[in-house]
């Protein structure tokens, strides 16, 4: 852009031999000016409170309880699309945009296994843990079987994981509501000017979601048969919650595909129990789950975890009004 | 395919033939495997092997732009990439410049880290490492059928244009002085290498597909006394082996791809060792 309006200002004339290389230079210093400048207009903007969440379920929370809040940033880590942050790799710009911040958000329970990283990097940054205080699951084990021929296999354990707490707090709406009073407390604290209008903007979504948390249980609660297969540990806080009974889970790993024996077995369990349904998630690929329900000839539904999705405040309400829709017709009869 | 369903239930009566995915699975392997078999004894003659693996390696980058690009279906980008990935490649060989092994390793691992780079630009890696080690537990009809379309083409392909392709492998000057054109049959193999590649690094995986098409052409080597034999040993191993790791790994609720590569593992150390006797 700027090496272009250099050159069509000069008069055609001014040609000289030293010109080209002095319009490189020129464009270069120009074009870095504007780079410095660019990044001295962000300082300015100091006085403004700057939140960074880890993922998409924490950013939701952020945007409800910062809306209408004047002069308060909130940015989202791992971006709309990045799901669960299972496997989640630290870029540089995500560090950049941490050292930036005022406060970050996180989930907690082991959600953000990057977070050991993040605290050595950045020993000032005030970290707000949303999970806290809030009764977490151990994950669990559904097929006992399976588990000790896993031992015995590979010898050692496999995967720590499996002592270890289930992070998916916020599928639940009980425990949701729990993380945005936590996070409206913390933001409190960090940004106390701002504190009067995030306990109204809290009260205004947890007044939501406890509507929401009504109408499903109003919902849900009549269903006779309330077993379901999952295909990940995202959902024990919410069958809690909803008295649903999670059968089997088919990928503990969300990274691996099943393997043929795990599939042969999920199918034999559907077959003899009568599950009427099996739920993949959007956020993965759901051929596995395909394939399941059709050997099966249980139904394939998705239910939707909440971690990928629009910018929008009520993605969280939506996300969770759809669930309930798709559990009523896979339930239902 | 309810035909083939019925004589497969005749022909096996075993507990794991009784889900259709691994029916499924089986009619894969029974078409991917010969293809492996057939196309690996040229990659093998043609010292081509290390060829192939970064045809595998560059699928990644094919993937990344399907993502990119919001295709669903992954095939069509991934195909495009590798084919003008591997006339890119076989290109710069021609051009002598620097020997074949360094400029091969230059493009896969070029290919391999443009994949990571723009896969993970994303967010999540992880939600495409099943591309890594594949899943043939997945595979559809509309895919097998496409196998036994691409089966036939190659085996087309072979009886029409073997003598050539050999020979351009063997001695290109030779080639050359009996009027065959060795470039365009060299960018031909090249071609079909990168097709075969491609449509079946999904179930195969990207880690482990250049082992499909190397170990069996070298099991069949190390045992095979005429070009026919050699042929015939290098389809029959990649189908036994093929077979016998799907079953085994259903057995043993091991990865697919991995059970069916140790299998060809070990004919190779077995041929090997049968050769090793009979020298001696």
């Amino acid at each position: 852009m700027i090496t272009f309006k250099i050159r069509s200002s000069k008069p055609a004339g001014f040609r000289s031999v030293h010109l080209p290389a002095f319009k490189t230079m020129l464009s270069f210093i120009l074009s870095l000016c504007l780079l410095l400048s660019g990044c001295g207009v962000r300082e300015k903007e100091e006085d403004s409170f700057r939140i960074v969440t880890s993922f998409y379920p924490m950013y939701i929370m952020a945007l409800n309880l910062t809306q209408g809040v004047p002069g308060v940033q909130v940015e989202n880590m791992a971006g709309q699309q990045a799901g669960c942050l299972h496997d989640y790799q630290l870029q540089s710009k995500d560090m950049q945009n941490l050292q930036k911040a005022d406060l970050f958000v996180i989930n907690g329970a082991g959600m953000e296994s990057f977070l050991e990283d993040v605290k050595q990097q950045l020993p000032s940054l005030p970290i707000l843990v949303t999970s806290q205080g809030i009764p977490l699951l151990e994950e669990e084990d559904h097929s006992h079987e399976e588990e000790s021929e896993h031992g015995e296999e590979q010898g050692s354990h496999e995967g720590h994981e499996h002592g270890e707490v289930n992070p998916h707090v916020w599928v639940s709406i009980s425990d949701a509501i729990l993380q945005v009073e936590n996070f409206s407390e913390g933001l409190t604290e960090a940004d106390p000017i701002h504190g009067e209008q995030y306990r109204k903007n809290a009260e205004i979504y947890i007044e939501k979601l406890e509507t929401l948390r009504e109408e499903m249980h109003q919902a849900l609660d009549g269903l006779e048969d309330k077993r379901i297969i999952t295909f990940h540990e995202a959902f024990p806080y919410f069958a809690q919650e909803f008295g649903l009974e999670i059968v089997k889970v088919i990928n503990r790993e969300p990274e691996s595909q099943p393997s043929a024996k795990e599939l042969a077995e999920t199918i034999r369990e559907i077959r003899e129990t009568g599950v009427k349904a099996v739920f993949a998630e959007p956020q993965y690929p759901e051929s596995a789950a395909n394939i399941v329900a059709e050997e099966s000839g249980a139904g394939m539904y998705f239910l939707d975890p909440c971690t990928t999705g629009e910018e929008s405040p009520d993605a969280y309400l939506n996300a969770m009004r759809k669930n309930m829709e798709v559990l009523k017709t896979a339930l239902a009869g | 395919m309810e035909i083939i369903y019925n004589w497969m239930d005749w022909l096996l009566p075993f507990e794991w033939a009784e889900f259709t995915f691994m029916k499924h699975a089986l009619l894969a392997v029974l078409l991917v495997t010969p293809l492996f078999g057939l196309v690996g004894t040229m990659v093998v003659n043609n010292r081509m092997s290390f060829f192939s693996d970064a045809l595998g390696h560059s699928a990644l980058t094919g993937i990344a732009l399907g993502v990119l690009m919001g295709v669903d279906n992954y095939l069509l980008s991934m195909l495009g990439f590798s084919l003008l990935f591997a006339l890119l490649m076989s290109g710069v060989m021609g051009s002598g410049l620097s020997s074949a092994d360094t400029i091969i390793g230059v493009f896969s691992s070029t290919g391999l880290a443009l994949g990571i780079v723009l896969l993970s630009s994303q967010g999540g890696f992880a939600k495409y490492s099943g591309y890594l080690v594949g899943d043939i537990l997945t595979v559809g009809t509309e895919e097998i059928l496409l196998l036994a379309g691409v089966l036939v083409l190659v085996i087309l392909l072979w009886v029409l244009l073997f003598n050539r392709m050999f020979l351009t492998g063997m001695n290109p000057d030779l080639a050359a002085s009996k009027g065959i054109s060795v470039r365009l049959t060299e960018k031909l193999f090249v071609v079909i290498v990168a097709v075969l590649v491609t449509i079946s690094i999904k179930w195969v995986g990207i880690l482990i597909i250049n082992s499909l098409l190397v170990l069996p052409a070298a099991a069949a080597r190390n045992i095979a006394r005429s070009m026919r034999a050699y042929h015939v040993y290098s389809v029959g191993i990649s189908m036994i082996s093929g077979v016998t790791g799907l079953i085994l790994s259903y057995y043993l609720g091991t990865a697919a791809g991995g059970t069916i590569v140790l299998t060809a593992a070990a004919f190779f150390f077995v041929t090997f060792a049968a050769a090793r006797l009979r020298k001696s």
